[in-house]
């Protein structure tokens, strides 16, 4: 009887702080919505807005099936695979950053670590979501850890069951690196252990960091172009030498794309967020990757000009055709070429405005490779009776493909908001001064 | 004891913590999600049984292929055939069997008519109930004298339930019997006018050595497709040449040993008679019992420059057609343009038999099965009499008399006939129609009594075998006919037949019979040369539009099965829109691309929107457009796709046959 | 039990197809394809065998009266790769979860019920010879009863592929089982659309077996493969090209006398 009544009054505790926590979240949400600008409030509205589609979609498309999609038997892939390669491709902004400054000890690049490691955490989130959306069994996605095919050895035998397991795992450690920042709110700050606990997370961050590059050289290489590259039934896809172009890639955009996040965080918020020392020096960093993934893109595409595309009894130029032709890679190596002017010149990545231009080209750069990989990929015809096929998202692929985006912006929006997200703010007071 | 605070939620947090790890370490969140995944699909398990096979015999054409049907305890699952026999319509046999939509009870009218809606009458009188009613319709309107108030409208393959049908509405004393138009109707009206006989013109495919035909699309559901597939296989043995005429390229024109493309639609009476003037000269002579009259005809009018000009064929082609025909040991032409669906012109049949009587006649008659003339009494025999008659079906449905009891076997005119609006009319002004059928479709919609006949599986073949007992209350057409005849007083004696098995073994199997000398029915050719000159120049309606047929659907039979559905070409229908095929330049003359929105007009009207496919396959200045679309009632599965040209194709009836010649109209964009 | 030495391969003499299309509703009764009362958005038919409506269109300097048309029914084509003995086809690499595999018949197989449904393999597949069940598969009211229990009924968010009706061989081997025959290559079957085509134009046998008419009719001079032009070349090139990479190397033949067909088979 003691237990039953014991029960009881947890019940009626556990009811009234709910009650109270609802109450003072409801007072605490109002307030906050009241104290934005008009600015503020409309971008947040559009955000719920898409967010409100992303979950009535969902529902539809978990529910009911892919049907509602445009993606077909001849167009296996659509938007939600650009939106994960693509993804995956700008999150590999987080190893490459990490790696230079936990590994190559590239100190300057300090306050802009948080911001990377949530963004790249948010990315493979949202890969693996919309990869749910993706399959046509969502229920059946564990099968790819129950049933690997590894073939023979150790090598998987599938580029897709070795990004499922890669994907998996630096998904961990970015998780890992991802804890210290929530720890690093000053209310948590107060408890002596997590204090701790967050500077030894720092000091052997490291770890993480090597063990992020080494996990993010194989899954960047494989999802980006390894696992095209094995198509050996297709011509556009085929290209061995597209897997080393994908890492390079990979670095190259990612570092441009955590530079950018930064940059308009910074704008949105009216505060230098980051030290335009360590704007300029990511910037630098990315414009001599941005070099060696310009020379590997114009080195495969010569390869399938060359070797890959004959071998098919093909022409070249033959297979660029279409809605997503050649358009496609002249915009994309002109968005390389735009990056690399911009941001190895010192004189013009010293200038805002060029700075802004090149790393949104090098931004552009890697995901035009991506669009391409997709789209020209499944519309080229398979038979010389077919013509170029389209693609043409349906209003449920957009909704979750922009609903996932508004999603992770709104996330990073909490954290700039609520987290330590930029250390460098707290360094100077609230720096009023404008970012430059 | 007591428990403080801290105990119970490390207590209730411990338990909570080790019940999710134990479920899950037990691996049963897996098979949750496997039953899961198994759950949110619903997913079907086919029932098990014991494996047979039946042999039986596939009654869905007089060919009668042999088959074996697999069996899985008393469901049929698979049809299985054997080279040389099969086709398409054999496959789909176990959909039409199981079809969801069937008519399974006997059922009344229960809406307006043409809306398609009926009561079931299930119980086990129901038959009882509507056999009754309608025996007692025909019983009230004999004795009230109005015995040519009923009519029948049989299918192109109704067969002995037709000649059922037409036995019991003319012992009622109606001549007023018709069957939906065929390659079959067409050739027997052409030869009665040729040589006075029944029966449908047969072709000796056998024995010839240079098959010219003139549009007959042979391979694509032309005549009884097994045996055009024998033959093809005969023909690539023998070496046989097939020259097919035609305004598009289809299949069989590409099968063909050479293709003569025709640049205008509709001329083939005009080339056929062309190919006879060049073969006069050669010194061929006709062996038509009016040869010199048909030598006149031909000699002055078809000479080969006014042939060229009409059909738009070089005369050079002419020529060396002629000499083909020439050298060739025993060369046949074949009539009837079209696939399944052959329009009527009997005309045409008789060019093309003209040039086969200066052939050596390659043709023969093939005499039907007949149950042979009722027994009248008086007062029908003298209504017979009197009665006024049409040629033919569209001519019977243009026509302004009223009809009081009609019966529909087995049959879709309000689909297939250009008329089908007048004839819709004519059945909502009927006080009785009823359709004998398996599926509701636009001509049963307007039945005030749907009675349920059998597929092919369900019926006792001659040797008495069946493969599946009919499902629900389905009864073959033939046993319904018989039993509505048993309850009219003086039709009965018409009907000596227990069963509808009876009745297919007296009408025997039907034979053949030689053709002898023809009489060309010259009065049809004066002005037909000025006739279609014009209609091939006119200007008002600068396209031609021809209709084709693709596999499986036929003249629209088809479009009801799921699996024919899933078939279909995507440049004949796709996306809930019909596709018309349309040579390039002559969508570049009317400004129209590759997908561009094209209605369809002629002088009777308008249907669209239609898709414009481009393709050198067809001639310039004409627009194939696929026939079997366009129902308004044919289940979920048939209705309701694409649009149906026949209600803006031709409606000149050809006075022979009585059916309307509508396999080529002039039309225009709009 | 002996090991499995034959090969399956199937030649389609295109002179003889009428394109009625008995071939590819026999398939779909066969193997329980989903049925729908609207099925006219082609690329997510769920299909198995393709009758593709070919003309040469294409060709320029071609008017009516010079085109062709034809009917090439496809079904997947079994791929095996360069090397016959160790069969590489383009599909069954990429499966993240086994779901594919090829026999040692020669024959890729695909389980219905492994597939998460990720579609890589449709993507790696040359030929568009897998399908996916877009939508959930419907067979409504009695068309039930018409389903065979030898093929399991595909859940909606899956691939399934042709396997030249493999089930049919394990029926058959039943049977010989039953007659007490023990050897796997005394069994010889006939997929579904072979047996279903009135010309006979569909020929199934074993590629292994010189004498068998599948091998006689592979080696004719009317036969080549889809899209595969690596055939037409001499043999230093084909090695060259072998070098770089894999090629298809499908089993299943067609047959064609006129030099159009063969002409389409290369891209411009």
């Amino acid at each position: 009887m003691e237990i039953l009544n014991q029960i009881k009054d947890e019940w009626n505790a556990a009811k009234t702080a709910c009650l109270n926590g609802i109450t003072g979240a409801m007072k605490f949400c109002k307030d906050e919505w009241n104290g934005y600008t008009r600015n503020i409030k409309i971008t947040l509205l559009v955000l719920f807005g898409l967010v409100g589609l992303f979950i009535i979609f969902g529902i539809q498309i978990l529910g009911w099936g892919l049907g509602y999609t445009d993606m077909s038997n001849l167009y296996p892939f659509g938007q939600w695979i650009i939106g994960d390669l693509g993804l995956v491709g700008l999150g590999g902004g987080a190893f490459t950053m990490g790696f230079f400054l936990y590994i190559l000890r590239v100190d300057k690049l300090k306050p802009l670590i948080n911001s990377t490691v949530l963004i790249g955490f948010m990315c493979y989130l949202f890969t693996l979501v919309f990869l749910v959306f993706d399959i046509g069994q969502p229920l059946r996605a564990w099968f790819g850890y129950a049933y690997p095919n590894w073939g023979h050895g150790l090598m998987p035998q599938s580029m897709l069951t070795e990004v499922v397991w890669c994907l998996t795992f630096y998904f961990c450690v970015l998780i890992i690196e991802l804890v210290p920042l929530p720890l690093e709110h000053p209310v948590l700050q107060k408890f002596p252990f997590i204090h701790g606990l967050t500077h030894y997370m720092h000091k052997l961050m490291w770890i993480m960091a090597a063990a992020g590059t080494f996990l993010s050289f194989f899954h960047q290489g494989s999802l980006g172009g390894g696992m095209w590259g094995v198509l050996y039934g297709k011509v556009v896809w085929y290209r061995p030498a597209y897997f080393f172009t994908a890492i390079v890639a990979a670095t190259a955009g990612g570092t441009a794309f955590m530079a950018l996040c930064a940059y308009i965080a910074g704008k949105v918020m009216k505060k230098e967020v980051v030290p335009w020392d360590s704007f300029q020096t990511l910037a630098q960093i990315s414009g001599v990757l941005t070099i060696f993934a310009f020379l590997f893109q114009a080195w495969h595409v010569y390869m399938q000009a060359t070797h890959f595309v004959p071998a098919f009894d093909r022409s070249f130029l033959d297979i660029w055709g279409g809605y997503y032709g050649i358009w496609m890679v002249v915009l994309m190596f002109a968005a390389y070429i735009g990056a690399i002017v911009l941001l190895n010149v010192g004189a013009l990545r010293s200038q805002e405005r060029f700075f802004v231009a090149g790393i949104s080209c090098g931004v552009g750069a890697i995901s035009f490779d991506k669009m391409i990989v997709v789209l020209h990929g499944s519309s080229t015809p398979n038979f010389p009776w077919k013509s170029f096929a389209g693609y043409n998202p349906t209003i449920q692929e957009w909704g979750i493909f922009l609903g996932g985006l508004a999603t992770m912006i709104l996330i990073y929006m909490l954290f700039a908001k609520y987290f330590p997200l930029f250390p460098h703010l707290n360094k100077h007071g609230h720096g009023e001064e404008h970012a430059h | 004891m007591k428990i403080d605070r801290k105990d119970f939620l490390k207590v209730a947090g411990g338990a909570v913590v080790g019940g999710a790890a134990g479920f899950v370490f037990s691996g049963a969140p897996f098979n949750a999600f496997q039953w899961i995944v198994e759950w949110t699909q619903d997913q079907y398990v086919p029932g098990s049984g014991a494996e047979r096979y039946l042999q039986s015999i596939c009654q869905a054409c007089p060919n009668a292929c042999t088959v074996s049907v697999r069996m899985i305890g008393e469901r049929a699952v698979k049809i299985e055939t054997s080279v040389g026999g099969g086709c398409p319509i054999g496959q789909n046999l176990i959909q039409q069997l199981y079809h969801p939509d069937r008519v399974a009870f006997p059922m009344e009218r229960a809406g307006a008519k043409g809306k398609a809606k009926f009561t079931a009458q299930i119980g086990d009188a129901a038959w009882n109930t509507a056999v009754e009613k309608i025996a007692k319709k025909i019983g009230e309107l004999r004795a009230a004298n109005k015995p040519l108030s009923i009519a029948a409208i049989n299918g192109a393959h109704a067969g002995v339930s037709g000649l059922l049908l037409d036995r019991l509405v003319k012992a009622c004393g109606s001549p007023h019997v018709y069957t939906e138009p065929c390659v079959h109707g067409a050739s027997s009206a052409a030869v009665r006018a040729l040589y006075n006989k029944e029966g449908s013109l047969g072709y000796d495919f056998a024995g010839a050595d240079y098959i010219l035909s003139f549009s007959a699309r042979l391979f694509e559901g032309w005549g009884m497709m097994a045996d055009m597939h024998k033959n093809l296989l005969a023909w690539k043995k023998s070496g046989t040449r097939l020259v097919q005429i035609d305004a598009q390229c289809t299949r069989t024109a590409s099968l063909a040993t050479e293709w003569v493309p025709l640049p205008k639609a509709g001329t083939e009476a005009v080339l056929a008679m062309g190919i006879a003037h060049l073969l006069f000269k050669a010194g061929k002579r006709s062996n038509a019992a009016n040869a010199a009259a048909w030598t006149q005809i031909v000699m002055n009018d078809y000479t080969p420059d006014r042939v060229a000009k009409v059909t738009g064929v070089p005369e050079a082609t002419l020529k060396k057609i002629a000499d083909a025909l020439m050298r060739a040991r025993r060369p046949i032409a074949v009539a009837g343009r079209g696939a399944k669906s052959v329009s009527s012109s009997t005309l045409e049949i008789a060019a093309i038999e003209g040039l086969n009587s200066m052939l050596g006649g390659g043709t023969f008659i093939e005499t039907p099965p007949t149950l042979g003339a009722p027994r009248y009494d008086a007062a029908a025999a003298a209504s017979i009499k009197n009665a006024k008659t049409f040629a033919g079906l569209d001519e019977f449905i243009k026509s302004k008399d009223a009809f009081d009891v009609v019966f529909i076997n087995d049959a879709d005119p309000v689909y297939r006939s250009v008329f089908g609006k007048e004839l819709a009319k004519k059945l909502e002004q009927a006080s009785l129609v009823v359709a004998f059928t398996t599926l509701i479709n636009d001509t049963a919609a307007y039945a005030d009594i749907v009675l349920p006949t059998v597929t092919s599986l369900e019926l006792p073949s001659v040797d008495k075998k069946t493969v599946v007992a009919p499902r629900y209350k389905a009864m073959h057409a033939g046993d319904a006919i018989i039993a509505i005849a048993k309850k009219i007083a003086g039709v009965a004696d018409s009907f000596p037949y227990a069963r509808y098995s009876d009745a297919v073994a007296a009408a025997g199997k039907g034979g053949r019979a030689a053709g002898g000398a023809p009489t060309i029915p010259i009065a049809l050719f004066e002005k037909y040369y000025n006739t279609i000159s014009k209609k091939v120049d006119d200007t008002a309606f600068p396209l031609s539009l021809i209709p084709f047929e693709v596999p499986s659907i036929g003249d629209g039979a088809g479009l009801a099965l799921p699996y024919t559905l899933k078939s279909i070409d995507e440049k004949v229908y796709s996306r809930n829109k019909l596709w018309v095929h349309m040579n390039p330049e002559t969508a570049k003359k009317f400004g129209k691309c590759e997908g561009s929105r094209v209605d369809l007009e002629s002088q009777r009207g308008e249907v669209g929107s239609v898709r414009v496919h481009l393709t050198k396959t067809v001639a310039p200045d004409t627009v194939a457009v696929p026939l079997g679309f366009g129902h308004r009632h044919y289940t979920a599965y048939g209705e309701d796709k694409g649009v149906n040209p026949k209600e803006i194709m031709c409606d000149d009836i050809d006075p022979v046959s009585g059916n309307a010649d509508w396999w080529f109209t002039r039309i225009k964009l709009s | 039990m002996a090991t499995m030495k034959r090969k399956w391969g199937m030649a389609i003499d295109l002179d003889k197809c009428t394109g009625c299309g008995a071939c590819s509703i026999a398939c779909m009764q066969e193997n329980n394809l989903p049925m729908f009362t609207d099925d006219s958005d082609s690329p997510k038919r769920v299909t198995f065998l393709d009758l593709m409506r070919v003309t040469n269109d294409r060709d320029t300097d071609k008017k009516f009266g010079d085109v062709e048309t034809a009917f090439i029914p496809k079904m997947c084509q079994q791929c095996e790769g360069n090397d016959p003995k160790n069969p590489k086809p383009p599909c069954v690499s990429v499966c993240p979860v086994v779901a594919t595999d090829v026999g040692d018949d020669g024959v890729v197989s695909q389980i219905w019920s492994r597939c998460i449904g990720c579609r890589y393999c449709q993507a790696s597949c040359p030929y568009e010879a897998r399908v996916f069940n877009w939508w959930k598969p419907d067979y409504e009211g009695s068309f039930k009863e018409g389903l065979s229990p030898d093929v399991s009924v595909p859940s909606r968010g899956t691939v399934i592929k042709c396997t030249f009706c493999s089930h049919i061989w394990k029926r058959e081997r039943d049977r010989m089982l039953a007659k007490g025959v023990k050897d796997i290559n005394a069994v010889l079957y006939t997929p579904s659309c072979a047996s279903a085509c009135p010309t006979g134009a569909i020929i199934f046998g074993d590629l292994n077996d010189q004498a068998s008419e599948v091998s006689r009719l592979a080696k004719d001079k009317r036969a080549f493969r889809l899209v595969h032009t690596i055939d037409d070349k001499p043999e230093e090139e084909k090695k060259r090209l072998m070098a770089i990479k894999h090629y298809p190397n499908p089993k299943v033949y067609y047959l064609s006398s006129k030099q159009w067909i063969k002409d389409m088979q290369k891209f411009k």
